[in-house]
């Protein structure tokens, strides 16, 4: 410590030290915020139509289109550790050669308090065919809404803030919307 | 210019400069050890790892540090944050599982009395949080991401300390600089 | 002259005062981080407690760092040097 440069090297080292020890404790204080909301989710149309696939223009492939009402009240999710949330809705279904599927269809970043009260309804984002190529006779599908808790600092957690009472069922295939 | 320093090196002798040498080679080996140490209880091959890309903002910025988790015995789930590698590819990718599909693998007498529960044999895809499409794109000719591609899933992070790695990436002369800095040091240090 | 630019570069102060730089920088910088810790909480902002870390770091860069005379209160005082090539002739 008798020179400026040994100064520098200890206050330092200890800085660091002190802010490993702070990050560590606002990681661990996450864990007191054991919030766990519940919204509806409400599927109001299916539809299945034939399409092209995407890679083989000649192949064809059953593409759903999902309408959907999600309401949900999430603010207690945001606490000072909380650096965004991700709410994902996804359809979960095991099709007729038993293929567990989970396909997410919509999702939403929220980044402030402010927003974190979902009230949305519209259809699917993301294309939601089956690995088959086709929903003929695949067994009902039910609907969740889960979200994914991002810190600024810590661990990431997830849960589940809302599911179809039960399970949809999906419409036969028609040639055109 | 560095006679003050040969003198120095010349006054601390030969054994004192292969003590500095062994506390260097042991700094070394034990950081080694810890990643090595991590990989095996994570099961991961690469434990830490540095976002390189902005695909996945806002959630990680370049920079960020991950710490990754692969257990043996799970499956992946929609919205879990993966790293995976497509071989051919030199850097390893962090984005987000949109679809999965397990399918349960045969009973055969012969598998089910080495393992209780076979594992399903699982198709991902996967999309970043910042991108329009979904990664098919990336995946260099694969349908599916499969699980042997996948490196681990993001357990914990932590900002903008991994950011250090980049800088030397975008500034070779940096890495030089420190590592010939570093070296210097410990060769010179007189405590 | 180079003497002088590296007397201002090396900064140095007594051992009373490394004494002193030690103690202050440990208490203050652990002493912030758990009232950092305990604001932010409270006020459940993650700015606030990083605020008052850098305040702290700022500070104590602007206390310890240079050799202020107050770490230089202590100098060592050397016994008087024994001539011995006088008492050999």
């Amino acid at each position: 410590m008798h020179s400026i440069f040994s100064r520098i090297n200890n206050v330092s080292a200890f800085l660091s030290s002190c802010m490993m020890a702070l990050l560590a404790a606002i990681a661990l204080s996450s864990f007191v915020f054991t919030a766990d909301p519940h919204g509806d989710l409400a599927i109001s149309s299916i539809k299945v139509v034939s399409s092209n696939a995407r890679r083989y223009p000649n192949k064809k492939q059953d593409l759903a289109f999902v309408h959907f009402n999600v309401t949900a009240d999430l603010t207690p999710l945001f606490h000072w550790n909380t650096k965004q949330l991700f709410l994902y809705l996804e359809a979960e279904y095991t099709n007729k050669q038993g293929v567990k599927n989970d396909v997410v269809i919509w999702d939403r970043i929220v980044r402030r308090k402010e927003d974190a009260v979902i009230n949305f309804a519209g259809k699917n984002k993301y294309m939601f065919r089956d690995i088959s190529s086709t929903f003929k006779n695949s067994p009902p599908a039910s609907y969740s809404l889960k979200y994914n808790v991002m810190p600024y600092v810590g661990l990431l957690t997830y849960g589940e803030a809302a599911r179809t009472t039960e399970a949809v069922a999906f419409p036969p295939t028609q040639s055109r919307l | 210019m560095f006679t003050e320093e040969l003198k120095a090196f010349k006054r601390l002798g030969f054994r004192h400069v292969l003590l500095q040498v062994l506390n260097f080679a042991s700094v070394i080996a034990s950081g080694l050890m810890i990643w090595k140490g991590l990989g095996i209880i994570t099961n991961s091959e690469s434990p830490i790892v540095v976002v390189l890309s902005g695909s996945m903002e806002p959630a990680f910025y370049r920079g960020d540090l991950l710490f990754l988790t692969n257990p043996a015995n799970q499956l992946y789930q929609t919205g879990d944050i993966t790293v995976y590698k497509i071989p051919g590819a030199d850097i390893p990718i962090v984005h987000r599982v949109l679809e999965t599909h397990d399918t349960k693998p045969k009973q055969s007498s012969k598998t089910a009395s080495i393992s209780a529960v076979p594992l399903s044999r699982q198709r991902l895809l996967t999309k970043g949080d910042n991108n329009y499409v979904d990664d098919i794109e990336l995946y260099k000719g694969l349908e599916w991401l499969e699980r042997k591609h996948i490196v681990g899933k993001v357990r914990g992070f932590l900002p903008y300390v991994g950011y250090v790695t980049i800088a030397m990436n975008d500034f070779p002369q940096l890495k030089y600089a420190l590592l010939g800095g570093l070296g210097l040091l410990a060769l010179i240090q007189r405590e | 002259m180079s003497s002088f630019i590296q007397e201002i570069t090396e900064g140095k102060i007594d051992f009373e005062g490394q004494h002193l730089v030690d103690l202050i920088a440990k208490s203050v910088l652990s002493g912030s981080a758990v009232v950092g810790f305990l604001v932010g909480f409270a006020l459940q902002d993650l700015r606030v407690t990083f605020g008052i870390m850098a305040l702290a770091t700022l500070t104590l860069t602007m206390v310890l760092l240079p050799p202020w005379p107050m770490f230089n209160r202590h100098p060592v005082k050397w016994l008087p040097s024994v001539d011995t090539k006088a008492k050999a002739e």
